[in-house]
């Protein structure tokens, strides 16, 4: 390793220190990092100054900010909350109804919002709701915190880091499906009825639920019916356009211009809302990791850990699912996936469905393993704080390391049987 | 401050949305769900600014509360009158 690679080594791993510990936010630190690898990328002829606007991936945040647009309308339409007062209803006031119906809107409705914009409305809606049938609120809770963490891995557009990894393993949205739905439905499944049977004993006893009626949340109905439309126009567009070569940044991109022409909402208010710091981390963390390629030692991990596992799909696979999944229960999955996406794409025998899929999966289970593994978890245990409950550490971290352990333990045989890695 | 603490306060400053951001997000479901309700901002009138603990106090006065109350029932029934014999 030369001077050059541990310089940017160095910055990489300040990067992750600061992000990691906030001690200024994310994308401060990923611009920080972003401008110590210019510096010494040009300082010392690392890479010219006309390549370094091609470390960041246009697409990738075209996709995503075409993605935020389009659901920053579905919200202010009202449609998520909608969502989550007809789940409530449905259960009609049993509390193991609740909490399957909790459970599965939490994943759906983080299939569309940024994990903590779903949490933000689902923990308004448990706080309401187990303040009035007098439930204890911790096991909605500490559910809804990893449904919503597990909702996010089941589509391109689920999470950020489902974006970078389609974008940059060219993924389409249909791919996406093929190779992993099965695993997604299974681990819906397999992650209530684990959250269920450690929670059964204190959901609480049946209760008369307030007769209210969903529809009178939705203020505009025009807007509401815009927005259910314009969802499904764009998942339609991602399954059909991409057999005509166009790509899902610019369906989101197509919609996002749509749902503003017709929402009739102030542009201005709509982009306000957009999560500009998340943006701008993941663009600063391309910048620096493009760097960090360029000095040759992200190629050289690749090869490294290719040969490492036996040169095999089995072992590569694996050992990309169960490292990052790991990785990601200390560090934003965000960093994760843009880090180990060159790296996969580094070595020929690497990229291959299984080993992306892997990537996807692992990136995404580790969120939900412990208090620091996802900003959902903390707004979660934040806003219980605000309902006069303290949940300790140990308590989540109790459940999460439970449930985290077997989604990443039914991901290994998913993806073996799935892609056939014995052979 | 021990490192308890420390480590407490660095944890709960990761929390990201802020509470105002939650605590619209819940009027809006306690609203929906719950009974509804109404939050007034009101000064305290001109001229009794010597009585600024008193009027503090009346933010949780059961009493004031069943007073404003009775106000609001007048208020709605009457709104309802006029609304007929128009």
């Amino acid at each position: 390793m030369d001077d050059v690679q541990i310089i940017f080594i160095l910055v990489y791993l300040l990067t992750i220190l600061l992000s990691a510990t906030k001690i200024v936010p994310m994308s401060v630190a990923a611009m920080i990092g972003a401008l110590l690898a210019a510096w010494f990328g040009l300082l010392y002829g690392v890479f010219e100054y006309k390549e370094a606007f091609g470390f960041i991936d246009i697409r990738l945040l075209g996709l995503l900010l075409g993605v935020m647009i389009v659901v920053e309308v579905a919200e202010k339409s009202g449609l998520f909350r909608f969502g989550a007062l007809y789940a409530v209803k449905v259960s009609g006031g049993n509390p193991r109804i609740l909490f399957v119906s909790i459970c599965v809107t939490s994943a759906i409705v983080s299939m569309f919002l940024s994990d903590p914009t779903a949490m933000l409305l689902i923990a308004a809606a448990m706080a309401t709701i187990t303040r009035l049938l007098r439930y204890d609120p911790v096991p909605y809770f500490i559910s809804a915190m990893i449904m919503i963490n597990l909702g996010g891995t089941s589509t391109l557009i689920g999470s950020v880091s489902n974006m970078i990894i389609g974008v940059q393993a060219g993924m389409s949205f249909t791919n996406f499906i093929g190779y992993l739905a099965i695993c997604e439905v299974c681990l819906w499944a397999i992650t209530i009825f684990v959250l269920y049977m450690l929670f059964k004993s204190r959901l609480g006893e049946k209760r008369k639920l307030p007769e209210y009626n969903p529809w009178e949340s939705v203020e505009d109905k025009k807007l509401f019916y815009r927005s259910i439309l314009i969802l499904i126009l764009m998942v339609g567009l991602f399954l059909t356009l991409e057999n005509l070569g166009v790509g899902p940044e610019a369906v989101a991109l197509g919609c996002a211009i749509l749902a503003l022409a017709l929402s009739g909402s102030d542009p201005a208010e709509i982009f306000k809302k957009l999560d500009w710091e998340t943006i701008f981390f993941i663009a600063g963390f391309m910048f620096l990791v493009g760097g960090l390629g360029r000095t040759g030692i992200l190629s050289d991990i690749s090869t490294q850990l290719f040969q490492s596992v036996g040169q095999t799909q089995l072992g590569a696979t694996l050992s990309t699912l169960w490292f990052s999944g790991l990785a990601s229960t200390a560090v934003s999955n965000i960093a994760i996936a843009l880090t180990f996406s060159p790296i996969i794409n580094g070595v020929s025998g690497l990229g291959s469905a299984a080993v992306w899929s892997a990537l996807v999966l692992g990136t995404n289970l580790g969120g939900a393993t412990t208090p620091l593994s996802g900003a959902v978890i903390m707004m979660g245990i934040g806003a219980l704080k605000r309902e006069g409950i303290s949940l300790s550490f140990a308590e989540f971290t109790k459940v999460g390391i439970i449930t985290s352990l077997i989604q990443l333990g039914f991901a290994s045989f998913y993806l073996v049987v799935r892609f056939n890695l014995w052979t | 401050m021990d490192v308890n603490n420390l480590v407490k306060k660095w944890i709960e400053s990761r929390d990201i949305k802020p509470e105002s951001d939650y605590e619209e997000a819940k009027r809006k479901f306690e609203m929906a769900m719950g009974k509804p309700f109404i939050t007034i901002r009101l000064e305290i009138p001109t001229g009794f600014e010597g009585f600024n603990n008193e009027f503090l106090k009346l933010e949780n006065d059961q009493q004031f509360h069943e007073e404003v109350k009775d106000l609001i029932k007048k208020r709605l029934l009457l709104d309802s009158r006029r609304k007929k014999s128009s």
